[in-house]
C-alpha cells in the first residue's frame, strides 16, 4: 500500500510474524500495563475512601488531603489518566502494530514516555491533594502537568501514525479507523481544553461549555474508540470468525465521528447557557442511536453460534460483557439527554452510576479482556490460575451490577424527590444513605477483583505461571527463565 | 496533495467542527456581555476581590463543587425556584467574572447560587463548616477542622471565637477560624444573584 | 468581528470539504468494497478463520477438540 507512503524506498520484504510484532511491543507495553494495573488498585482504594466518606462523613476529616472534595478528583484522575489511559495506550499501540503488520516504532521513546506520564500523574495528584486542583471536572490537574501529558501524547501519536503509514495490509480494518481517530482527536481535545480553560482564554459559561465538550469526549473520542477497536479485533480473533457485517462497522465509525463530538453540552441542560447550545448537545446525543445500534447488532450477530466459547476464553467473557455494556450505556446516555429525563437524573447519584457503566463496565472490561489476551503473548508466559481469572470476572461483573442497579434507583428517587419542593432537602439526603452503603459494598467487591487481577499480573511478570503452551501459534519466546 | 493528508484532515474535521460549534461560537456570542446597573447604582454581578476572591480559591481547592451546584434551573424545570434556591434562573451574565465558573454537576448538598441571600450570617457558616451536624442535623457534609485553630481561653473571649449552642466543646478552650475559613465564608456570604437581569422577566 | 466570523466559516467549510474528500478517497480506493474479504483481513494461514486463539490456562483447546 504505497498510496499513503509515496516513498517507494519502503522495503518489500516479508511482513513480520505476529510473534515478532508482539515481541517488539514487549518493553514499552509492559511499562504502560504495569503502571495501569498499579493505578487501578490505588484508584480503587481512593474510590472506597470516597464512597465511605459519603455515608460516614466523620471519617478521616482532620488531614486535609483526605477531605472528600480532594479524594474524589484524585480517584477520578487516577482511574482515567492512570488506569484507563495507560492501559488504553498499551492496547492501542499493540492493535496498531498487529493490524498494520509492522513492528512497534520508537520503543525507547515510548518507555521514557510511560515513565514521564507516571511522574506527571503523581505530581498532578499531589497538587490536587494539596488544594491546587482546578475543580474543573476531568481536568483538575494544573496546566503545567497537562502539558507534560500532552508531550507524551505526541510520542504515542508519532508511533501510532508511523505504523499506520507503514502498514503492510492493503485494507484499513475497522479497528484501525477507530484507533486512527482516537490518536488524532484526543491530544487535540486535551490540549485545547486545558489551554482555553486554564489560561482564561474562555471565560464564564463558555469555559463550562468547553469543559463539558472535553469531559464528554474523553469517553466519546478517546476511551470509546479504543474500547470498540479492541472489541472489533478480539471478538473475531478469539472465536475465529470474521465480523458479521463490515458495512455496519464502517457506518458505525463515521456516525460516531460525526455525532459524538456534539453530545457534551447535554451535561448543562437547565444551565445558564444559550438554548441553542444545549439543544445541539441533545441532538448530538440522540443521533448516537445510529452508531450504537449498528455496533450492538454487529457484535451480537458475530457472536451468534459462538456463545459457548464464553466458557473457554477469559478474554471473550470480558470483551462480550464490555460490548453489551457499550450498547446499554450509550442508550442510557441518549435517553438522559432528553429534557424530561434529565430534569430528574441531573445532579443525582444516577449520573455517577451511568459514568461507571461507561468507564468501568464498557471500557475497563474491554481492557481486562485485552490484557488477558496480550500479556501472555508479550511475555511468552501463561496465567497462573483459571480459577482466579474467573473470580476476577465475577467480582468485577457482580460488583458493577451491584453498583449500577441500586445507585441508579437511588439516584432516580433522589431526583424525583428533589423536584418536589415539599420534601425537605435534608430528608432527601438521609434517604440516599442506604444506597450509598450499597455502593460501598459494590466498590469493595470490584476492588477485590482488581487485587486478584493485579496478583495474576505480578505472578505472570515474575514467571511463576509457567510457559505458554506451544499450541498457540502466536506465542512469543518467553523472557528469561520460567519455572515449569 | 498527498492523499494521506486528506484522510487526516477528514477525520480531524469532525472534531474541529464541534470545537467551532461548541466553543468558538458561544464565545463570540457571549464575549460582549456586560454587568447591569441596579436601582442603587451598583454594577451586578459584583466583581469578586480581596477576601471573596481568596475564598473562591478555597472553594475550588477544597472541591466544594463535587457536592454543590451553583446554577438555578428555570421555572418549570425542576423545583429549584420553588425550593427557594433563587428568585430567577441563572443566566450567562451571572458568571462574566468567573474564569471557569463553578457550576457543579452534583446536588449531594443544596445549590449555593444564592446562599449569601438565604443565610447571610457568617457565624452560622463558620459553625457549619466546623460541625455541619450542629446546624444541619442529618447532613453528610464533612467537617473541616483544619480550617480552625484551638486556643486556651484567656481573660477575654476573642470576638471571632465560635459560639456553640451548648457551650464550648472543650471547656477552657475556644475555637478560632483561620483566615482561610474567614475567606471561604466571605465568599459564601457574597453569593447572591437575586438582582434583576434584562434576560429574565420577573 | 465580521472578519472573525468570516474566517470561522471559511475554516469550517474547508474542513467540511476535506471530510468529503476523505470519504471520496476511501470509496475510490476500495475501502468501501469487497467487504467480505475486508472483514477477513485479520486472518491468514498463521491464524486462519475457524481457529479460536484464546483459552483458560490448562484447559487447552486442542485437548478438547
Amino acid at each position: 500500500m504505497s498510496e499513503l507512503m509515496p516513498s517507494a524506498a519502503e522495503p518489500q520484504n516479508e511482513p513480520p510474524t505476529r510473534a515478532e510484532i508482539d515481541r517488539s511491543c514487549r518493553g514499552p507495553l509492559l511499562v504502560f500495563i504495569a503502571s495501569a494495573v498499579f493505578w487501578l488498585v490505588i484508584g480503587s482504594l481512593w474510590a472506597i475512601l470516597a464512597a465511605v466518606k459519603m455515608h460516614t462523613p466523620g471519617l478521616l476529616t482532620s488531614w486535609e488531603p483526605l477531605t472528600f472534595g480532594r479524594v474524589r478528583p484524585v480517584h477520578l484522575n487516577m482511574t482515567i489518566y492512570g488506569w484507563a489511559s495507560m492501559s488504553g495506550i498499551a492496547t492501542l499501540l499493540w492493535l496498531q502494530a498487529r493490524l498494520a503488520r509492522t513492528r512497534l516504532p520508537l520503543p525507547n521513546l515510548l518507555i521514557a514516555g510511560g515513565v514521564v506520564w507516571n511522574l506527571a500523574l503523581v505530581a498532578g495528584l499531589v497538587e490536587i491533594s494539596l488544594g491546587h486542583g482546578t475543580s474543573v471536572e476531568w481536568i483538575e490537574i494544573p496546566l503545567f502537568w497537562a502539558l507534560v501529558f500532552a508531550s507524551v501524547f505526541a510520542v504515542v501519536m508519532a508511533s501510532s501514525l508511523t505504523m499506520f503509514a507503514r502498514r503492510k495490509v492493503a485494507h484499513v480494518y475497522v479497528s484501525q479507523w477507530y484507533l486512527f481517530g482516537a490518536v488524532l482527536w484526543f491530544p487535540f481535545l486535551y490540549l485545547m481544553a486545558n489551554t482555553l480553560i486554564h489560561t482564561g482564554l474562555t471565560r464564564g459559561v463558555t469555559a463550562a461549555a468547553t469543559n463539558w465538550w472535553f469531559a464528554h469526549n474523553v469517553l466519546g473520542l478517546w476511551l470509546t474508540p479504543i474500547g470498540l477497536a479492541t472489541i472489533y479485533y478480539l471478538i473475531p480473533k478469539v472465536i475465529g470468525a470474521p465480523i458479521h457485517s463490515y458495512h455496519l462497522s464502517l457506518l458505525g465509525f463515521w456516525s460516531l465521528a460525526l455525532f459524538y463530538n456534539w453530545a457534551g453540552t447535554h451535561h448543562l441542560i437547565g444551565g445558564p447557557l444559550p438554548a441553542w447550545l444545549v439543544t445541539v448537545g441533545i441532538v448530538g446525543s440522540l443521533m448516537m442511536f445510529v452508531p450504537v445500534i449498528t455496533v450492538g447488532i454487529n457484535h451480537h450477530m458475530t457472536m451468534v453460534g459462538h456463545f459457548r466459547r464464553l466458557k473457554d476464553s477469559p478474554t471473550l467473557r470480558f470483551i462480550v460483557f464490555s460490548g453489551m455494556s457499550y450498547t446499554a450505556v450509550s442508550l442510557q446516555g441518549s435517553l438522559t439527554s432528553l429534557r424530561s429525563v434529565n430534569e430528574v437524573n441531573h445532579f443525582t447519584h444516577y449520573t455517577i452510576a451511568h459514568a461507571h457503566l461507561g468507564v468501568y463496565s464498557f471500557f475497563s472490561m474491554a481492557m481486562f479482556g485485552a490484557l488477558y489476551y496480550l500479556l501472555p503473548r508479550l511475555t511468552g508466559r501463561e496465567w497462573a490460575s483459571a480459577r482466579l481469572i474467573k473470580l476476577h470476572f465475577w467480582a468485577s461483573a457482580g460488583g458493577l451490577a451491584l453498583y449500577w442497579g441500586p445507585l441508579t434507583i437511588g439516584g432516580w428517587l433522589q431526583g424525583l424527590r428533589m423536584n418536589n419542593p415539599d420534601v425537605p432537602f435534608l430528608e432527601i439526603m438521609t434517604d440516599t444513605l442506604p444506597w450509598l452503603w450499597g455502593r460501598t459494598a459494590a466498590g469493595t467487591l470490584m476492588t477485590l477483583g482488581h487485587v486478584v487481577f493485579a496478583w495474576l499480573v505480578v505472578t505472570m511478570l515474575r514467571g511463576s505461571g509457567g510457559a505458554r503452551p506451544a499450541s498457540f501459534a502466536a506465542a512469543t519466546s518467553p523472557i528469561g527463565e520460567v519455572k515449569q | 496533495m498527498n492523499r494521506a493528508l486528506w484522510l487526516y484532515l477528514g477525520v480531524f474535521a469532525t472534531v474541529i467542527a464541534s470545537f467551532l460549534g461548541l466553543v468558538q461560537l458561544p464565545d463570540h456570542q457571549l464575549r460582549g456581555l456586560e454587568p447591569v446597573r441596579d436601582e442603587s447604582g451598583v454594577d451586578r454581578p459584583l466583581r469578586p476581590e480581596g477576601g471573596v476572591l481568596a475564598g473562591r480559591q478555597e472553594y475550588i481547592g477544597l472541591g466544594c463543587l463535587y457536592c454543590h451546584s451553583q446554577q438555578v434551573r428555570p421555572d418549570g424545570f425542576g423545583a429549584d425556584i420553588a425550593r427557594g434556591w433563587g428568585i430567577r434562573r441563572s443566566v450567562a451574565r451571572d458568571h462574566i467574572w468567573d474564569p471557569p465558573p463553578v457550576l457543579g454537576s452534583m446536588r449531594t448538598g443544596p445549590d449555593l447560587t444564592n446562599i449569601g441571600a438565604r443565610q447571610p450570617s457568617a457565624a452560622w457558616h463558620l459553625l457549619h463548616l466546623y460541625r455541619p451536624r450542629l446546624t444541619s442535623p442529618g447532613s453528610i457534609m464533612p467537617e473541616y477542622p483544619f480550617l480552625f485553630t484551638q486556643q486556651r481561653l484567656e481573660l477575654e473571649r476573642p470576638a471571632d471565637a465560635l459560639s456553640f449552642p451548648s457551650g464550648d466543646p472543650r471547656p477552657g478552650w475556644v475555637t478560632l477560624p483561620t483566615y482561610r475559613a474567614k475567606d471561604l465564608v466571605a465568599y459564601l456570604v457574597s453569593l447572591d444573584h437575586s438582582y434583576p437581569v434584562p434576560e429574565v422577566r420577573p | 468581528m465580521t472578519l472573525v466570523y468570516g474566517i470561522v466559516w471559511i475554516v469550517m467549510a474547508a474542513f467540511a470539504v476535506s471530510a468529503v474528500a476523505a470519504l471520496v478517497w476511501a470509496i475510490q480506493h476500495g475501502q468501501m468494497e469487497r467487504f467480505a474479504s475486508a472483514a477477513r483481513s485479520i486472518f491468514d494461514e498463521e491464524e486462519p478463520v475457524g481457529r479460536p486463539t484464546d483459552a483458560f490456562p490448562t484447559s487447552g483447546l486442542e485437548r478438547r477438540s
